[in-house]
């Protein structure tokens, strides 16, 4: 029997109910909502820029990171949550083959504690799985749909943390022609955002930076182009160079497709290094990241290294393909 | 948790490779799939072993042993389609991407063999190790046999896969009997497989029949050019197979005892054989019959018009009431036969007296028509198998009764006509059942090697002789030590009954389109292709304890390859008659010296000099010059021709007259 279900099994003995359900957002990350504001750091205005025919660098370290949770039971209508972070870096060296260079992975449960009964909040406690306390969100987590919501963003935080962890770790100690690119914000992290050699490609583009004709020079740059570099504003926790890529042709379908923004360290070199290191970008569009519905903006590294993330996680966290039967049949009435 | 990679903690034998099992591939008590890295030295025909992970309280899991039967490769590509547009439709550029797809090698594998057998469960999803010595012994349950109390393996050659060269034995009990018995080799022709595996494993049984099971020999019918000529000298050898002799405990010398049979040529004197050349041609035995070896034969070389009710009733009587004794023709003459020419004698008797007693229909029941038909296909045996059959001279047999254990005979047909074949194979394999019933031929168990089977035992055409004596071995011949050991070009064409029987079936490299044929069905695509494209040297194996076929791997024989024989040994050119005498004489008697013997037939009817050889080589005397003479007896004088006669003038010269 494993800890979880020995937890759990506590939990019910306390008074909790026991749950299943696996809410679709567990198994992605939420866009940002918000409104940004930048400053061209490459010109006066945005334009177009082509890309150079720029080779591969000989070594890339490629760096993603997945998050699962699920509601493993209710106290009353309180969610309790478990979740699951993991993310690896892998590298890509001559043999132009993958192979992990770091992974960590961790496991936690999410709950408003001082909510939950004392028997639960005993069990919990007991059961030596770290527990991440939401309570500071109490007035959220009465509600169960707002304790999800909050659950979700302690389980993305861990994500990113670890993410970050790693990184910088790796960071730390990359070769001098070896790069590292991560799948989302540099910013996050004070290391990140300062080394020369370390990349953010962020697919989403919930926040934006520019408009009137720049937003629209910026949104539909052409294949195999890229924007003026900027200096995003408003989120970012450290300060960083940014610019639009466009990898594959948008027209005939939407605004975004194959648009990626890639973050990179403030510095001059990386306006002198924007249009050759977005070369070399470029060409990680190949292999598709098919069967990913995002492979256009995905590039295939990062796609290998979610796979990997993906089937080495705990299988009773995957969301079941079959319709969710009730676990308890109803007495039938005498 | 962090972990970083590089360093393996693997420890003890390391897998290679994971048992995984779908919904739709799922693993069954038969069949299972594992993947592996790209990089691995498994193939198919592989032998892997699978061991269950225990529960971690110390007990051993269950171990499936499996041979690998098929493999498949893909990626993550979910259709060709992505493919070309990540490559922007130029081939050359999807070789340029920066990244390699993710690969994976899946491989299908058949159970050989499950401990414990029983309960017999689904393979575990444990992991996967490549076999090794003792893995193989016990996948291929050779366990049973080569260590028990009274072992009786054969090596038949190596299993090698990454490195691994593990022997691979049959069980003397289900090859040479009384278990089951005969093998069946198969292949295409020219690559020297299917002959080279029987002279390996001739040469391994002999080097190997345990004792216990009594003595063994081989008889070989050569019908094929030298294959089978050189059986006794030495072949080249490379230090692999000379490694692999020494792997499988077998040692890499040719026969040490070989004895050859060849009929004559039409001439009488000259052996119908490639092993010709000066150096060898002294131990071939010519092999030589007369009626009374022919005689119960005689419907193998008469067509079936030739025998109806009638003829063979009177063949029957003359094999029953007159060959080898004194016979009473009742027309007051006593006849004793024994050669075509005593009978003939009793035939011209028959009608003589026939004829001068005024009846002219029947003799002893029989009807003289019959009779002249009888006395005119039997004359023409010795005419049609010149050279085998003899019409009055001594017969020349193999040593029946007298056969040597661990001794290979070689009867070399390969230029004599296919009614001669069929009269040599109906005949030695007869005598071979008969005496091994009796336990009368000196060995208890002989195996009888036939090439060309898709020849000698179709699957389809009328029925022969000599079809219905193989048929006869395949069923029957396991209780009685007679084993066929059968080659053809392709199996589906022998008859069934024939491979059908045979307990250890050998494929060498096979023809596709024969492969397509019904009785490949079991085999998979890829076991397919792999026999497709078999090296030289290496076989399928099919045998009784195995539950798959494997594929191994055996040393060349160490014998001289026929076609090198012949380069090395060249045939001699055929000597004139009196030489060809000399060179028996010579054989029998080095001292004789050739000028005596020529000096003796000068001038003699050479049917009395054939005659005159015969004996003295059936009698093989102390002096055989002098036997020779006398054999020959005194030479007669032809009549002095009479004073010519004086030509007689017409009575009636024509003259210038008009009448």
């Amino acid at each position: 029997m494993t800890a979880h279900r020995r937890l759990r099994d506590a939990l019910v003995a306390a008074g909790a109910v026991p749950a299943s359900h696996i809410p679709e957002e567990s198994t992605g990350r939420g866009d940002l909502l918000e409104v940004a504001g930048a400053e061209l750091v490459e010109g006066p205005d945005l334009t177009v820029h082509p890309l150079e025919a720029a080779a591969t660098p000989a070594a890339v370290a490629f760096l993603d990171g997945i998050e699962r949770w699920l509601v493993t039971c209710y106290d009353g209508v309180i969610p309790i949550v478990r979740g699951f972070v993991a993310a690896a870096i892998r590298r890509r060296a001559a043999t132009r083959r993958m192979a992990t260079a770091l992974e960590a992975t961790r496991e936690f449960l999410v709950a408003p504690v001082p909510l939950l009964r004392p028997g639960v909040r005993a069990a919990l406690e007991a059961s030596g799985i770290d527990v991440i306390d939401v309570s500071d969100k109490a007035e959220q987590a009465a509600q169960p749909g707002r304790a999800l919501e909050a659950a979700r963003r302690a389980v993305e935080n861990a994500r990113v943390a670890l993410e970050k962890t790693l990184a910088e770790r790796h960071a730390a100690g990359l070769g001098p022609e070896e790069w590292l690119v991560v799948d989302g914000v540099l910013s996050e992290s004070a290391a990140l955002s300062r080394h020369p050699r370390a990349l953010g490609v962020i697919k989403s583009h919930a926040a934006q930076y520019f408009e009137g004709d720049a937003l629209t020079r910026a949104l539909t740059v052409p294949d195999q182009h890229r924007s003026s570099v900027f200096r995003p504003r408003g989120r970012a926790r450290h300060e960083v160079y940014s610019w639009y890529l466009r990898l594959w042709p948008w027209e005939g379908n939407d605004l975004l497709f194959g648009l990626v923004r890639v973050e990179a360290r403030a510095h001059a070199d990386t306006v002198a290094a924007a249009s050759r290191v977005s070369g070399w970008l470029a060409r990680e569009r190949a292999p598709l990241a098919t069967p990913d519905r995002r492979w256009d903006r995905l590039l295939y590294p990062m796609h290998d290294v979610e796979t990997y993330l993906r089937a080495r996680a705990p299988r009773d966290l995957v969301p079941p393909t079959a319709s969710r039967l009730p676990l308890a049949l109803p007495r039938r009435a005498s | 948790m962090i972990q970083q990679r590089g360093a393996s903690s693997r420890a003890g034998a390391a897998p290679i490779g994971r048992v995984v099992a779908t919904e739709l591939k799922p693993a069954t008590p038969h069949q299972f799939h594992f993947w592996t890295a790209n990089e691995t030295t498994i193939g198919i025909g592989a032998i892997v072993r699978v061991e269950e992970e225990g529960s971690g309280k110390g007990e051993g899991g269950r171990v499936v042993y499996g041979v690998v039967t098929d493999a498949f490769a893909y990626s993550d590509l979910a259709t060709p389609l992505h493919d070309v547009v990540g490559a922007e439709g130029d081939p050359a550029r999807a070789a340029e991407s920066p990244t390699v797809r993710q690969e994976i090698r899946l491989w299908t594998a058949a159970v050989l063999r499950q401990e414990p057998e029983e309960p017999l469960q689904p393979v575990p999803l444990g992991r996967v190790c490549v076999a090794d010595d003792a893995d193989v012994a016990q996948a291929l349950r050779m366990d049973a046999y080569l260590h028990s109390a009274t072992p009786t393996g054969i090596p038949l050659g190596l299993y090698t896969s990454g490195g691994l060269e593990a022997p691979v034995y049959l069980d003397a009990d289900f090859l040479l009997g009384p278990e089951a018995a005969h093998l069946n080799i198969s292949g295409v022709s020219g690559l020297a497989t299917k002959t080279s595996a029987v002279e390996f494993l001739l040469s391994s049984i002999f080097q190997h029949f345990p004792a216990h099971k009594g003595r063994v020999a081989a008889l070989c019918f050569n019908v094929k050019g030298p294959d089978l000529c050189f059986l006794d000298q030495p072949g080249s050898l490379d230090d692999a197979d000379r490694r692999r002799y020494e792997r499988l405990g077998v040692s890499p010398e040719p026969f040490a005892r070989v004895r050859y049979y060849a009929p004559f040529k039409a001439d009488g004197v000259n052996l119908n054989t490639l092993r010709t050349h000066p150096d060898l041609a002294g131990d071939v035995e010519p092999l030589v019959w007369g009626l009374e070896e022919v005689l119960d034969f005689a419907e193998v070389l008469l067509n079936r018009d030739d025998i109806d009710a009638k003829a063979d009733a009177f063949i029957d009587f003359l094999s029953d009431r007159v060959v080898r004794r004194e016979f009473d023709d009742g027309f007051g003459g006593t006849h004793r036969v024994q050669t075509f020419a005593d009978l003939d004698r009793l035939f011209r008797a028959i009608f003589d007296g026939l004829e001068n007693a005024g009846r002219s229909d029947m003799w002893r029941t029989h009807h003289v028509a019959t009779i002249r038909k009888v006395r005119n296909r039997l004359s023409n045996i010795s005419t049609r198998c010149k050279g085998l059959v003899t019409d009055d001279g001594p017969s020349n047999d193999l040593p029946w009764g007298r056969f040597e254990a661990r001794t290979v005979y070689v009867v070399d047909i390969a230029n004599v006509d296919p009614l001669g074949q069929d009269l040599v194979f109906t005949r030695v394999v007869s005598e071979l059942r008969e005496r091994l019933e009796r336990r009368d031929l000196g060995v208890d168990a002989v195996v009888v090697f036939v090439d060309e089977l898709n020849k000698y035992a179709p699957g389809d055409g009328p029925e022969t002789y000599v079809r219905k004596m193989l048929l006869d071995i395949s069923e029957r011949g396991r209780y009685l030590g007679l084993v066929l050991f059968g080659a053809e070009q392709f199996r589906s064409q022998v008859h069934r009954r024939v491979v059908g029987n045979a307990a250890t079936i050998v494929y060498g490299r096979m023809d596709y389109d024969e492969l397509a044929t019904p009785g490949y069905q079991v085999l998979t695509p890829a076991t397919k292709i792999k026999l497709a494209t078999l090296p030289v040297g290496e076989l399928m194996v099919r045998h009784p304890h195995f539950t798959q076929p494997v594929f191994v791997r055996f040393p060349r024989p160490a014998v001289l390859r026929g076609r090198d024989g012949v380069e090395r040994f060249p045939p001699a050119a055929d000597l004139p008659f009196e030489d060809a005498v000399v060179r028996q004489m010579v054989r029998l008697d080095r001292r004789i010296r050739p000028n005596e013997v020529k000096d003796l037939i000068a001038d003699r009817a050479p049917d009395d000099v054939r005659r005159a050889l015969a004996a003295t080589r059936r009698a093989r005397p102390d002096d055989p010059l002098a036997f020779f003479r006398r054999s020959l007896g005194r030479a007669v004088p032809a009549p002095a021709s009479e004073r010519p006669r004086e030509p007689v003038a017409p009575l009636n010269p024509i003259g210038d007259e008009p009448y």
